[in-house]
Order: structure tokens, then C-alpha cells, then sequence
């Protein structure tokens, strides 16, 4: 009878964990078969055979790279530069001495939290397309960079309140100015929310497909998602490459996350119980 | 050991980005390639070639719809004319983009005709819900002078759904009527001939039907699949001049002999002679469900006719397709000896072309739109031509299909076209709504009728802009 | 000591870039969104000011409040199916000792994928013929469903794959509240005799309040801002029936018939929707989250 209570949990989250990962075996395993038919046939057995020529031709036939390479670049310097302007806002308000502004500035900033995604898209397609940036990177990574402002902001200011200001004095007393207090004191410290930060806004810009799909045309700048979905269109029917496609783009984030889901889930645990 | 493996992945993504940035750098690379002088290469018995002017590459955007396997031939097509087009224009490249048919027409092309910013070369279909409708807001190159260059202002067949107040907008590709392919094997098996009447026609389905074979392949996701057997239905039953007659206002498409029409299509939705689960299917899983011998029919046009040549795509049905048009109903309006015929496909051009790439553009035309080119479309790829072809030309198809739909026009009375090209967008939008509707049972024919006819009157009594 | 914190010149310089950013794509965009939403450009023409038209237009048309509907009934499963099995899942996990880690890191993986991709993926598992859905399902004699062409299944079928994704994500967000507690309180529970289960609902859950209220604010503005997913699966169909206020926005707006002045009028509509809900929400339950800087 104790045995199975102990066992029970271990049941039900061992089922759970089943549906969670059977998606990507199956990928796995139809990837590498031979035909539609023989998915059809077998779909839960292991391939009769390794049809590794059919990386090959996704490969080749889908450019994967080729968006990969945008997705990761795009994602890489919106979040970067969306936590450098914000560790630097975060900074102004809450360590320098303008309280006032900074209050209202940071009430105003806040206010874009309450802004679902999708509200914006038509009105910054318009946006976008006036200032004649339409279908370059710049009309993804203004947006990507704006919209990370407020979250990033919020983050990174609950963070820096919890600095200590004696820190500060003393610096302030061996002559730093406040550009060199930002960035040789404040800046380290903050680091773990930096990175929190950087992490959930890298993870919001590689997934999007909204703005993605409609503000980009040339198949050269498309991201992954969208890069996806063509794909997935063109060959429509062909699902061992389909699953192919699916297995290359999903391989790198599983790859990552291997290597920093401690930090990623740390990250963003942090982040939401702090907001 | 972590901070090994961390700083380890940070090298293989920044090598792999460094070396995807390398792969794209390589395509500019050999874009220049095509600028070399050819004097080094002229013979000593010729005049030396003039020495090349110092010509700045440039490159010319061409989106085309050639993706996938089933367009493979019209795609080779397209990248011969590309490379010849390429090597006669100093400088030029073109940088093409493949687009899904049903995304350009409907989602990228509206959008960037919106926004003032097509491609320079695109695919365009004719008729007031896309060309005319570009060409009367200012975006689409006038072609007439560059036809009357080229000597090919009256060699078109139909250039009416791409004409507007008398100029050319765009120049279709190529013509197709819309009929039922019928897998041979089958309708051997079950001793049925040919449909030349309708009562042979509903015969086959019923038959079909009954020995568990799906009468009428189906992929409804997308509405214009279904709704090109809804318009020959009604060019049959309300007559030719409907089809016009919608946006003349002299037809109403709640008058009962459409909605006869649209009827007849509830009629066979109820008695089960479409694939099951046909609102998930897209038009290549109708082709499946075709070849694969699950279905004996199937309603579409003849640019397919090149899949059921090739071994590849149409397995062991290849060469064991026929097509035949669609009878005549009881009680149809008008000539019923009429049939589909559409010349509404093909590439139209940017009105902000610069002087270079109106360069690209003209030798573009006269690469593509020539004899040769015709002639190669129709016997690879079962594409009517939209040029008078020769006689002789065309006595060259040996495609079964290709010939039988040549023999069908000829032996038409006439031609009325798909409404896609006749009506605003606003109403062919409603009709693919409807059509899912009545497709799920959640319309009435009468009922979609009624909706189309509202919207119609609407868009009619919109003063000219 | 104080000059150097009241540096305007490297205030301003702080603060500019972001808040340059911040108007043109999120301040701008509402106010001329809110400038559209009255008129009927479509791209191409001028345009006229129609007043309320669009409004009108838009909640004239079943299919739009159809959308509406589906919206709602994805915040109904977001807070009655999926947030009660995350406190679950979460519990089950904090009280195990082994494979903890292991349970925790992968519930998570399904959250950093992209959106598009699991789309495609489970229209894959979906498909009615080659899927292993299907297959799994005929050898219990279950007939073909055709999960994302068939009215009746589409929608669950598209909810099942949102929470498949999303759970994971809240779950650990909740696990992370849960084994930050005391543990003194459970112990001396179990010392008293409760059991797991009395143990749960009367110590822990009352416990971890204020994060369940964190993650049912998250589920609800997730619901209202679910578009990629339908989208990419079933473009809203089959007749709408999975149709939410985004995608019929998207539909409208990018298709064949741009209608801006109209989309931008659905846009005001989601956000006038997701504003009511937060209100409604904050006062039926009160918890103000740590918004001031004071």
C-alpha cells in the first residue's frame, strides 16, 4: 500500500512526461523513414532503415540555414540591445536622483505591459510600411526591441531597487561618474536579471511568427517560423520531410536548452514571480 | 566542465552563423559573374565585339509560384528563361522568390500593392479582383508600348482580363480549361464509358460510389478548389453570360437557375460524392487521393494534366488519365456546348520600374513569351499556349490529355471564363466563405445565393473610382 | 556626492533611446490605430471617416462573434482545465525526491519552441490518415477523425496542443513557488497524520495564492493573444469554428481585401476586451501585483 502511494505521482507525471516527448520521438523516427507509406504503415516503430538522404534534401531544398541564421541573428541583437537600453533606463530611474520623472516615466513605460501582442500588428504593419522599411530585418528588430522595453524594464528596475545604496557611495567617493558607476558597478551585479532578461526576450523574438510572417516577403530574410510554414506548405504532403524540417529546427533550441536550462528556468521563474 | 561545454556551444553557433553568412555572401558572388566582357572570346573573322560599357550589377526581384514537384517543369521553364534573360543583360540578376500560389494572390501581392512596393517581375492574375483592380490604382506597368516593340500585340489570344481602358497590364502564360480527370483503370473495372451525357455522368458516380470508391476527389481547405466545379456548374445551368453578367448586374446569383447550380453541388455534398474529411484537405491531398485510386474522379484544370505523365507523381496511374468536359445539364441555360476557358494566369510588372529593370523586363518578355517557349509549356507541361501557336506546332503534342482538352476548345462553341476574373474581391471572398458553408452543411444553397447577391450589389451600386 | 545621481546629461541619455523606441512602435501605433479603426482605408485608395462602421460592421457578422466566443472558451479551459491540472502537476513534482530535475526540465521544453513549429508538428500527428493519432485509435476500432476538419473536434483539437505547449511553463513557475516554501509546515502535518492529498489542498495550495493568481492573469492575456497557433493549423477553419478575434483580424485586414480602417477596429476591440478582463479580475480577487516603484 506505501509502495503505491510512492509510486502513484511517479505515474502520473511519468505519463505526463510520455505525452510531452512521444511528439519528438515520432518526428524523430518518421524523419528517417522512407515514404509516407511506410509512416503510415509503422508509425510508432523505429525506421526499416536510415533514410539519412532525407536531411540532405530538406536541407537543400529548404534553405534551413538560411533562416536559422536570420531567427538567431534577429533574436540575438534585439535582446541585446532591448537589455542594454533597458538596464540603462532601469538605472535612471531608479538610482538617480529625479524621482518625480522617474515615477512617472516608469507608471508610463508600465502601461505598454497591458498591451496584448496582437493589438499593435496592423497599425505598426502601417507603421512599418511608411517609413519604407517593410520587408528589411529593421522592420522585425525595431519591434522585437520595443516590445521587449517594458517587461525588460520592469525586471531589471525590481532588481536594481534591491541594490543596496552604499555600494554606490562608495564608489561615488573613489571619483566614479555615473556613466562608470553604471557600467563598472551596477551593470555586474545585475547581471543574473540581465540574463533573465536576455533569455526571455531571445525566446519571445525566435518564436514569433505574427510580424515574422507579414512584414517580411523575401525568402533570403525570413526567420525559422515563418521559413517553417513555407516549407511545410511546399511540401505539403511529404511528411518524411516535413519531419525533417521540423527535426533541424528543433534540434538547435534542444541543443541550448541541454546547455542552460538551468539558467533559462531560473530565469524566467524569477522573473514571473517577481512581476 | 559547464563553463567548457557553454563556452564550446557559443563557438559552434558563432562558426555556424559565420558560415551561413559565408553561403549567402557566395550567391552575390556569382550573381557578377554574368558581367564578363565577351571581346577576349570574339573570333578574328568578325568585327571585334564593342568594348562593354562599365555596366553596375543589379538585380531584379521575380516572384514567381513555381513550388514544389508538381510545377517542376513549368519552373525549368521559367529558370531557362531566367538564365537566357540574365546572360543578354549585362549586370542583371534576378533574385526569385517562390511563393505558394494562394499566398502571392491573396495575402503578399494585396499587401505590397498596398503598400506601393510589388517585385519587379510577379505573377499575376487577371480579372477585376487582381490585376485590373492594380492597374486601375496605378501599380502595374502599362506593357502595350513594349508589345508593339516586341511585334507581339496581336498574337495573344485573350488579353481581356488584363486590359484596362485599353492597355495591357499583364500577359498570361498560358490558357486552361477546367474539366474532370477520370482514372481510366477504374472506370474500366466497373464496365462504365466515358461521360459524354449527364445522366452518364451521375451514373459513373453512383456506381463508383457504391463499390466504395469516392465519385469526386475533394480538398475544400482551400475555397477555390471546390469553387471551380461550382463555376462550371453554373456556366452549365444559368448559361455562359452569367459569368459576366454577375458584375454587369444582369445576372443575380439568387436567380433560380444558379441557385440550381449551386443545388446540384449540395445535392452530390449529401450523397457523399466528395472525400470524406474534405474541408482538411488541401488541393495536393486531392491529387493524392486521385492517383492513389481512392477516388475516380476529379474536377480540375488542365494545367495538372503534366503530373499524369510523370511516373514519379502519378505512380501507376501515368498515362491511364483521361479528362472529358463537362456534359450539358437538363434544363442549363444557353450554349451548353460552351466550355471553361480561362487565360488569367501570368506575370504582370511593377508601374516603378527604373530604366534598367524595364531593360530586364522587355528581354524578360521576349524570352518568355515566344513560340518556343509556348510550344515547350504545352508538350511538358500540358499548358495551353496563350499565343497563336502554328498548326504544325501544335500537331507536335503527343500528350493524350494535351490533345483531348485542344480537341474540347476546338470543338467548343466558345469560352466563358472562371468569375474569379469577372467579379470584385469582396465577392469571390464571400463565395469561399459560402462555399466552406454550404460545404458543412451550415448553408442552404438558396442561402448562399442570397449572401453572394447582397455583397454583389453592394460592390455594383460602389460608385466608379 | 549627490551631483553625480543628478547628471541630466547621462539621465537623458538613459532614458532617450527607450523612450524613442517605446512611442514609435508601441504609443504611436495605438494612437493611430485608434485614428484608423474610423475610417475604411484599404491600402490603396483614400480614405473617409466613417464613425462607427466598423464597429457596427464587425459585430453585425456571426462570424466575428463566433471568434469572440472562441476566444472566451479558450480562457475557460486556460482557467478551468489547464490552471487546476498545473497546481496538480506541480504538486506531484515538489513532492517527489527522485527525478525531480528530471520532471522539471522537460515539462518545460514544449514552452521554448517556436509556436509555428508545434503547429506544424501536431497537424502532422493530426493528419487523419498517415497520423499516429489515428493509427493509435483504429486499433481500438475508433473510425478516422478527421481532428482538424471536423467542426465538432477542431477546437478541442487546437486547445490540446495550446495546453501542450503551455503547461509546462506555468508548471514550473508554480513548482518554483511550491519548493520555496517552509517545509517545517508540511512535516508537521505529516507528523499530525495528514495525508499527501489533505496535505495539498489545505497547506500548500493556500500557500502558493498569490502565484496562482500570477499564473491565471498569464493564462487569461495568453488566451486573448492566441493567433499563431490557429493560424498555422487550421487558418481558423473549419468555417470559423476555430476562429479567434486575432486570426479573423489577421484575415481581414491581410487578405485579399486589405481592410485596415476594419482591423485596426478589431485590434481596439481585443485590447478594449483583454483591459475588461484585467479590471474584473483584479477586483474579484483583489491582488494588486507589485506594480509602483515608490
Amino acid at each position: 500500500m506505501r509502495t503505491l502511494k510512492r509510486i502513484l505521482p511517479h505515474a502520473v507525471l511519468l505519463t505526463y512526461i510520455a505525452l510531452i516527448l512521444f511528439p519528438f520521438v515520432f518526428v524523430l523516427f518518421s524523419s528517417l523513414k522512407e515514404s509516407n507509406i511506410e509512416i503510415a504503415a509503422h508509425p510508432f516503430s523505429p525506421p526499416t532503415e536510415l533514410y539519412f538522404k532525407n536531411y540532405v534534401e530538406a536541407w537543400v531544398k529548404a534553405k534551413i540555414n538560411v533562416y536559422f541564421f536570420n531567427s538567431l541573428y534577429l533574436a540575438t541583437t534585439s535582446a541585446i540591445v532591448g537589455v542594454l537600453l533597458s538596464a540603462a533606463t532601469a538605472f535612471a530611474i531608479t538610482r538617480m536622483k529625479f524621482i518625480k520623472m522617474s515615477k512617472a516615466l516608469y507608471q508610463f513605460v508600465l502601461l505598454g505591459m497591458l498591451i496584448p501582442g496582437n493589438v499593435l500588428f496592423i497599425a505598426q504593419y502601417i507603421l512599418v510600411m511608411n517609413l519604407g522599411i517593410l520587408n528589411t530585418h529593421w522592420a522585425l528588430f525595431l519591434p522585437y526591441t520595443a516590445g521587449a522595453l517594458p517587461l525588460s524594464v520592469l525586471l531589471i528596475s525590481a532588481f536594481m531597487k534591491s541594490i543596496p545604496n552604499e555600494l554606490e557611495e562608495a564608489a561615488i567617493m573613489d571619483g566614479l561618474s555615473s556613466m562608470g558607476l553604471f557600467a563598472k558597478i551596477v551593470l555586474p551585479i545585475t547581471m543574473p536579471a540581465l540574463v533573465t532578461v536576455f533569455i526571455v526576450n531571445f525566446l519571445g523574438s525566435w518564436n514569433e511568427y505574427l510580424l515574422a510572417n507579414f512584414f517580411i516577403s523575401k525568402d533570403a530574410l525570413r526567420t525559422l517560423p515563418t521559413g517553417m510554414v513555407g516549407f511545410r506548405d511546399t511540401f505539403k504532403t511529404d511528411y518524411k520531410l516535413i519531419s525533417t524540417g521540423i527535426v533541424f529546427s528543433v534540434t538547435p533550441v534542444l541543443l541550448l536548452y541541454a546547455f542552460l536550462q538551468e539558467k533559462i528556468i531560473e530565469g524566467v521563474t524569477a522573473g514571473s514571480v517577481k512581476g | 566542465m559547464k563553463k567548457v561545454l557553454t563556452l564550446v556551444l557559443m563557438l559552434v553557433v558563432a562558426a555556424s552563423t559565420v558560415l551561413a553568412a559565408c553561403g549567402s555572401d557566395n550567391k552575390g558572388n556569382n550573381g557578377n559573374a554574368t558581367n564578363q566582357p565577351g571581346n577576349t572570346d570574339a573570333p578574328a573573322t568578325t568585327a571585334p565585339t564593342a568594348e562593354p560599357e562599365k555596366v553596375e550589377p543589379f538585380s531584379v526581384s521575380l516572384r514567381h509560384i513555381q513550388i514544389g514537384e508538381s510545377t517542376k517543369f513549368r519552373k525549368a521553364i521559367l529558370d531557362d528563361v531566367v538564365k537566357k534573360t540574365e546572360d543578354e543583360i549585362p549586370g542583371l540578376t534576378f533574385e526569385l522568390d517562390g511563393l505558394e500560389d494562394q499566398v502571392n494572390r491573396f495575402t503578399k501581392l494585396p499587401a505590397e500593392m498596398a503598400a506601393g512596393r510589388p517585385p519587379i517581375v510577379f505573377d499575376l492574375f487577371g480579372g477585376a479582383g487582381d490585376a485590373l483592380k492594380y492597374a486601375a490604382a496605378g501599380r502595374l506597368l502599362d506593357l502595350t508600348p513594349i508589345l508593339e516593340e516586341l511585334g507581339l500585340s496581336d498574337r495573344f489570344l485573350n488579353l481581356g482580363q488584363f486590359t484596362l481602358d485599353g492597355k495591357v497590364y499583364g500577359l498570361p502564360i498560358g490558357g486552361n480549361t477546367e474539366g474532370f480527370y477520370y482514372n481510366e483503370v477504374l472506370f474500366e473495372k466497373y464496365g462504365l464509358k466515358e461521360p459524354t451525357t449527364w445522366e452518364e455522368l451521375e451514373l459513373a458516380a453512383e456506381t463508383l460510389k457504391s463499390n466504395g470508391i469516392t465519385p469526386f476527389a475533394m480538398g475544400s481547405k482551400g475555397a477555390w478548389v471546390p469553387l471551380m466545379l461550382v463555376n462550371t456548374l453554373i456556366g452549365r445551368y444559368a448559361g455562359p453570360e452569367a459569368i459576366d453578367g454577375f458584375p454587369a448586374g444582369t445576372q443575380a446569383w439568387n436567380a433560380p437557375e444558379v441557385v440550381n447550380a449551386l443545388t446540384k453541388y449540395e445535392e452530390w455534398i449529401k450523397k457523399g460524392y466528395f472525400t470524406k474529411g474534405e474541408l482538411g484537405y488541401e488541393y495536393a491531398d486531392m491529387l493524392n487521393d486521385f492517383v492513389s485510386g481512392k477516388a475516380g474522379m476529379m474536377f480540375d484544370g488542365s494545367w495538372r494534366s503534366s503530373v499524369f505523365k510523370d511516373q514519379e507523381q502519378a505512380g501507376e496511374l501515368t498515362g491511364k488519365v483521361g479528362f472529358f468536359a463537362m456534359p450539358a445539364v437538363p434544363g442549363g441555360k444557353g450554349d451548353q456546348t460552351f466550355v471553361n476557358g480561362n487565360y488569367s494566369n501570368g506575370y504582370g510588372f511593377s508601374a516603378k520600374a527604373n530604366e534598367n529593370e524595364l531593360k530586364a523586363i522587355k528581354a524578360f518578355i521576349k524570352n518568355l513569351y515566344n513560340d518556343e517557349m509556348q510550344l515547350r509549356g504545352l508538350l511538358e507541361d500540358g499548358v495551353l499556349p496563350s499565343i497563336k501557336l502554328s498548326d504544325e506546332a501544335i500537331a507536335k503534342v503527343d500528350d493524350r490529355i494535351s490533345t483531348k482538352v485542344m480537341n474540347i476548345l476546338g470543338a467548343s462553341g466558345g469560352a466563358f471564363s472562371h468569375y474569379d476574373s469577372t467579379v470584385p474581391s469582396e465577392v469571390y471572398s464571400e463565395s469561399e466563405s459560402q462555399i466552406h458553408k454550404l460545404i458543412a452543411g451550415k448553408a442552404t444553397s438558396q442561402e448562399v445565393a442570397d449572401a453572394l447577391q447582397k455583397v454583389q450589389e453592394t460592390a455594383n451600386s460602389r460608385p466608379a473610382e | 556626492m549627490k551631483q553625480t545621481l543628478r547628471n541630466p546629461a547621462v539621465y537623458a541619455l538613459f532614458i532617450i533611446p527607450t523612450l524613442a523606441l517605446y512611442c514609435l512602435f508601441f504609443i504611436y501605433p495605438m494612437i493611430t490605430s485608434s485614428y484608423y479603426a474610423f475610417t475604411d482605408w484599404n491600402g490603396l485608395d483614400n480614405y473617409k471617416f466613417i464613425g462607427l462602421k466598423n464597429f457596427a460592421d464587425v459585430f453585425s457578422d456571426p462570424d466575428f462573434r463566433s471568434a469572440i466566443v472562441n476566444n472566451i472558451i479558450f480562457i475557460l479551459f486556460a482557467v478551468f482545465v489547464q490552471v487546476p491540472l498545473i497546481i496538480i502537476m506541480a504538486i506531484l513534482i515538489g513532492s517527489v525526491k527522485r527525478l525531480q530535475g528530471f520532471y522539471k526540465t522537460t515539462v518545460f521544453i514544449p514552452s521554448i519552441l517556436s509556436t509555428a513549429v508545434i503547429g506544424i508538428l501536431w497537424g502532422f500527428i493530426y493528419h487523419p490518415e498517415i497520423g499516429p493519432l489515428n493509427t493509435f485509435l483504429r486499433l481500438f476500432g475508433i473510425e478516422n477523425i478527421y481532428w482538424l476538419a471536423d467542426e465538432k473536434w477542431a477546437m478541442p483539437a487546437v486547445l490540446f496542443v495550446n495546453a501542450w505547449q503551455w503547461m509546462g511553463f506555468y508548471i514550473v513557475i508554480v513548482l518554483a513557488s511550491i519548493l520555496a516554501l517552509p517545509k517545517e509546515l508540511n512535516e508537521a502535518a505529516a507528523i499530525d497524520g495528514a495525508t499527501g492529498f489533505q496535505r495539498a489542498i489545505y497547506i500548500t495550495v493556500p500557500l502558493i495564492k498569490p502565484i496562482i493568481s500570477v499564473i491565471m492573469m498569464l493564462s487569461i492575456a495568453g488566451a486573448m493573444r492566441v493567433v499563431d497557433i490557429v493560424l498555422v493549423m487550421t487558418k481558423g477553419g473549419p468555417v470559423g469554428a476555430t476562429e479567434v478575434m486575432a486570426s479573423y483580424l489577421v484575415k481581414e485586414a491581410m487578405g485579399v481585401n486589405p481592410n485596415y480602417g476594419l482591423g485596426t477596429a478589431i485590434s481596439l476591440i481585443i485590447f478594449a476586451f483583454a483591459l475588461i478582463l484585467t479590471a474584473l479580475y483584479q477586483m474579484s480577487f483583489g491582488r494588486s501585483e507589485k506594480g509602483d516603484v515608490s
